[in-house]
């Protein structure tokens, strides 16, 4: 069912491989794109990778440097694999952990592992035990439950509880109504039952709703399984047959009691949710809310309730390590000395700390976490030398892999591009896109001035045809640049010039004509500007999409801010998937590269280089520190890792 | 009467000496013994120069740097992937004179490359700069810029490896002859000092590689560097295949005269 399995080195070197029966194409490729795209860009969080036709497993070994690959065919599934890999690491291990410990690598070289036998007895015994594991077969009617029951009770009738109870479709129901019924403390048996059947059956008519308040229910169940005791619950209270009036905690019997004018008005609104999943939450006693109120973690408005979530779980675990202290005091210098490995709880506390400390300079949440998990697969089972902590250890792991994410992973050399596109005879031309007001046109303009430096011609395609002042925006740098580099001193032509057609006109229909007229006129490079555009505006996208698809410019950058947060993995994933969608070919031009813009309005929060490589994996071709011409960079990678973990 | 005021000084010195106890006196000497030797010593390990004895295999991803040190190693083939990691080895050239060095085959992957080579650097005897012959053509502005961004690095400049370029993969048919590669990237590498030299300055002020390559005013040509340059092909699959031997004689020979 495999069709390969590799063991090789970190180094490179292969140790051991399987190709399964019938399998006639060489492994290297995919592997290989598995390395690059997965292990190399720090994806390393899940790992599964398909890749063509083949579906990839990977599982790394950090104490002697391995990588497990294991390939099949995407259409299979096999439940086996991951299991099958893990023992296959530990049968390798104990086999041949002797060679492996040597240093160096000659005992690759020297040592011929024979794993054969080994394999196919472990493939075989998986196989079996995936067969044996059948799934289960589907109950037939007579087995179920609603077959014994009899027709009479499903009939609904007005008032009646206990037909409801028995005959509930869905086991929702039985849950709420039995929480409902709970008996309130008041006394407002007065208001008939029909009122509360109306509330119930309302709620079951509205899905949305039920699905929404069963959601809430769990979360605040969980949220209420946090540090405090709860005393366990005895069994749900009989409740009485008749239909109890739902009584809201903070309804109250009189007008007196609903007058929330002393307390925090917007509080009241919370807090009224919180005591709806109190009613459906069937472990919560009624009176909880009784005396003092709870601590500071446990009253809040809605939105911070994620927040709140993350609290608890940091308050368990500082009183978990304060219990343990002195243990722990012992453990860490007992970790000092010696070699231990890594193993995840060790790496866990840092690891948050860290990812906290990400997220805290600007790094998009999901990328601080995702880069977080990736590190520590990498440094999962490694064996520290002496006198390294462990937060020291993870520290340079993650400082290598923000360095590696950073580096460009393609020659990055305009100028170089610039003079073969001139070679060829035809314009080098540059698209800049992006959202509004990150500074497209002021980027541009420092960018022809670079260029005009260095002895190119510019011509700027004004296709921002939507903004007002955008065309007279570019002709006055357009002058400007023209008196700094006055065309006498440039072989009597100028050295900038615009291409407009004024408001309300198609772009891509402004930038083909553009690129025409700079190949007649035999300019050097040019440059569109495009206007800003939101990424959920589809039908801009889907202009932006065919400006970039017809004219099939040689550099598509994305102009992003560097003061964005978690908006750029939005706007970029936007991005690249409109111009991938929109795109008629089957290899469509997505961004080539970032241009980070307002790098000097930042002092040292400069996650969002991270985010926006990490998105894309395209490379920072241009850094903007400013307003002025002078004002443009490249990226240096260290010292931008530098400033990141700089505490 | 200089001596007038040290005369007092050395009498009561000489007196006070006489009063200590020996066992007192030799302590003190040896002490100061002790206190002198490590001076010395100190002196000496500082001083000493810090050992070149690494010979680096970089490169372009899949230029076939790990077989090349396979086969340098062992002489045996082994299929290989791409390196996530640099591999070490004490290597022994063919001829008995020489003495060992450490192999070290760095990834050529470009997020990589430049941190394994900032680690390895400063220890450099030789580069062994592998290039894929059979797609020369396509690559070359890629290899050209990773060869100037080797010989414009100041730890580099300093101590003056020899560099060896490998053509390697000169078993396929397409592959081009070390001459004509050297005459390429000559060309190559007379645009690349231009442009990068215009290249733009990183955000904290740092300005990359201000070292200008050759000679101004006259075209590029690797003789002007100076270190020893050298061009070689070599094959380190061998016309055989898997079980044939890899043709690295030139290779060997001049890992030899190092």
């Amino acid at each position: 069912m495999l069709d390969f399995f590799t063991i090789f080195s970190k180094g490179g070197i292969v140790l051991w491989c399987f190709q399964g029966a019938g399998v006639s194409e060489s492994f290297t490729g995919p592997v290989n794109a598995l390395i690059r795209s997965v292990i190399l860009q720090e994806r390393g969080g899940n790992n599964s990778f398909t890749h063509e036709a083949l579906s990839l497993k990977y599982k790394l070994d950090n104490e002697f440097e391995l990588i497990f690959v294991v390939g099949f065919q995407k259409i299979l599934t096999l439940t086996y694999v991951d299991k099958f890999i893990d023992d296959v690491q530990l049968h390798f291990r104990d086999r041949y952990k002797n060679e492996l410990e040597q240093k160096g690598a000659l005992k690759l070289l020297n040592n011929t592992f024979d794993f054969e036998d080994r394999f196919k007895k472990l493939l075989r015994e998986a196989e079996v035990t995936s067969k044996a594991r059948s799934p289960v077969p589907m109950r037939s009617f007579k087995e179920s439950e609603k077959s014994q029951k009899t027709v009479k009770s499903m009939i609904e009738t007005k008032g009646g509880d206990k037909s409801k109870e028995q005959g509930g479709k869905k086991n929702k129901n039985t849950k709420k109504e039995a929480p409902a019924v709970e008996p309130p403390k008041g006394d407002q048996g007065k208001t008939p039952p029909f009122g509360q059947k109306d509330v119930l059956n309302g709620n079951q008519g509205l899905t949305p709703e039920e699905i929404m308040q069963k959601k809430r229910e769990d979360f605040f169940r969980k949220r209420k399984m946090g540090p405090t005791e709860k005393p366990s619950k005895s069994p749900k209270p009989q409740k009485p047959k008749e239909k109890v009036n739902r009584v809201w905690e903070n309804a109250g019997s009189s007008s007196k009691n609903l007058d929330y004018s002393n307390k925090n008005g917007e509080n009241s609104s919370g807090e009224d949710q919180k005591n709806l999943e109190a009613q459906f939450d069937p472990e919560m006693q009624v009176s909880s809310m009784k005396g003092d109120l709870l601590s500071v973690d446990y009253e809040s408005s809605e939105e911070e309730e994620m927040e709140e979530e993350e609290e608890e779980v940091v308050d368990s675990k500082t009183s978990v390590k304060k219990s343990g202290g002195f243990g722990g005091m012992f453990g860490m210098l007992k970790g000092l000395v010696g070699s231990k490995s890594l193993s995840r709880e060790d790496m866990e506390p840092v690891l948050e700390k860290m990812k906290d400390h990400l997220i805290a300079k600007n790094v998009a949440a999901d990328i601080s976490s995702q880069l977080c998990e990736s590190v520590a697969k990498k440094l999962e089972g490694k064996v520290m030398g002496t006198f390294t902590t462990v937060a020291s250890t993870v520290k340079q792991a993650l400082q290598d892999s923000l360095v590696q994410i950073l580096q460009p992973k393609r020659r990055v050399d305009i100028l170089r591009d610039v003079m073969d596109a001139q070679s060829q005879r035809r314009p080098f031309v540059i698209t800049f896109c992006g959202v509004n007001g990150v500074g497209k046109s002021t980027n541009l303009a420092k960018i022809s001035y670079w260029l005009i430096e260095n002895g190119f011609s510019v011509l700027i395609a004004a296709c921002d045809t939507f903004r007002a002042g955008a065309v007279e925006q570019l002709r006055t740098h357009q002058r400007r640049l023209n008196s700094l580099h006055p065309p006498e001193k440039h072989g009597g032509r100028p050295v900038v010039q615009l291409y407009e057609k004024g408001y309300g006109k198609d772009a891509a229909g402004i930038a083909m004509e553009a690129i025409a007229y700079a190949r007649n006129q035999t300019f050097d490079v040019v440059l569109v500007d495009t206007a800003g555009r939101m990424q959920d505006n589809a039908p801009l996208m889907t202009a932006l999409a065919k400006l970039i698809a017809v004219n099939m410019p040689d550099l598509v950058l994305f102009v992003g801010e560097a003061l964005v947060g978690n908006e750029a993995v939005d706007q970029l994933v936007k991005f690249n998937q409109a111009l991938a969608d929109h795109s008629m070919s089957d290899k469509p031009r997505l961004i080539d590269g970032i241009v980070l813009t307002k790098f000097d309005t930042i002092d040292d929060k400069v996650g969002a280089a991270i985010s926006m490589t990490y998105i894309t994996g395209q490379p920072i071709v241009f850094v903007g520190t400013g307003q002025t011409y002078n004002d443009l960079r490249s990226l240096n990678a260290r010292a931008v890792v530098g400033a990141l973990m700089k505490a | 009467m200089t001596e007038n005021p040290l005369e007092p000084y050395i009498e009561s010195l000489r007196r006070q000496l006489e009063e200590q106890d020996p066992v007192v006196l030799v302590g003190v000497i040896v002490a100061l013994a002790v206190v002198v030797i490590t001076c010395v010593f100190l002196k000496y390990f500082l001083t000493s120069k810090t050992v070149r004895s690494a010979v680096l295999l970089v490169g372009l991803c899949d230029s076939g740097k790990t077989l090349l040190f396979i086969r340098l190693l062992s002489g045996k083939f082994k299929r290989t992937q791409t390196s996530i990691t640099d591999s070490s080895a004490p290597y022994k050239a063919k001829n008995d004179r020489s003495c060992t060095w450490t192999l070290i085959d760095l990834p050529g992957h470009d997020s990589l490359r430049s941190q394994y080579l900032e680690k390895f650097k400063s220890a450099a005897r030789a580069i062994v700069f592998v290039v894929d012959s059979a797609i020369f053509q396509k690559e070359v502005r890629d290899v050209a810029e990773f060869l100037y961004m080797l010989l414009t690095d100041p730890v580099v400049c300093r101590i003056t490896p020899t560099l060896l370029v490998i053509c390697n993969k000169q078993d396929v048919a397409m592959a081009k002859s070390a001459k004509l590669i050297q005459q390429q990237l000559e060309k190559e590498l007379n645009t690349l000092r231009v442009t990068r030299s215009a290249a733009l300055s990183a955000q904290d002020g740092s300005v990359g590689g201000s070292v200008y390559l050759g000679k101004k005013g006259k075209d590029f040509e690797f003789s002007q560097l100076p270190m020893k340059v050298e061009f070689l092909e070599c094959s380190a699959r061998g016309s055989k295949g898997k079980d044939g031997d890899a043709d690295i004689e030139s290779l060997e020979k001049s890992l030899a005269k190092l």
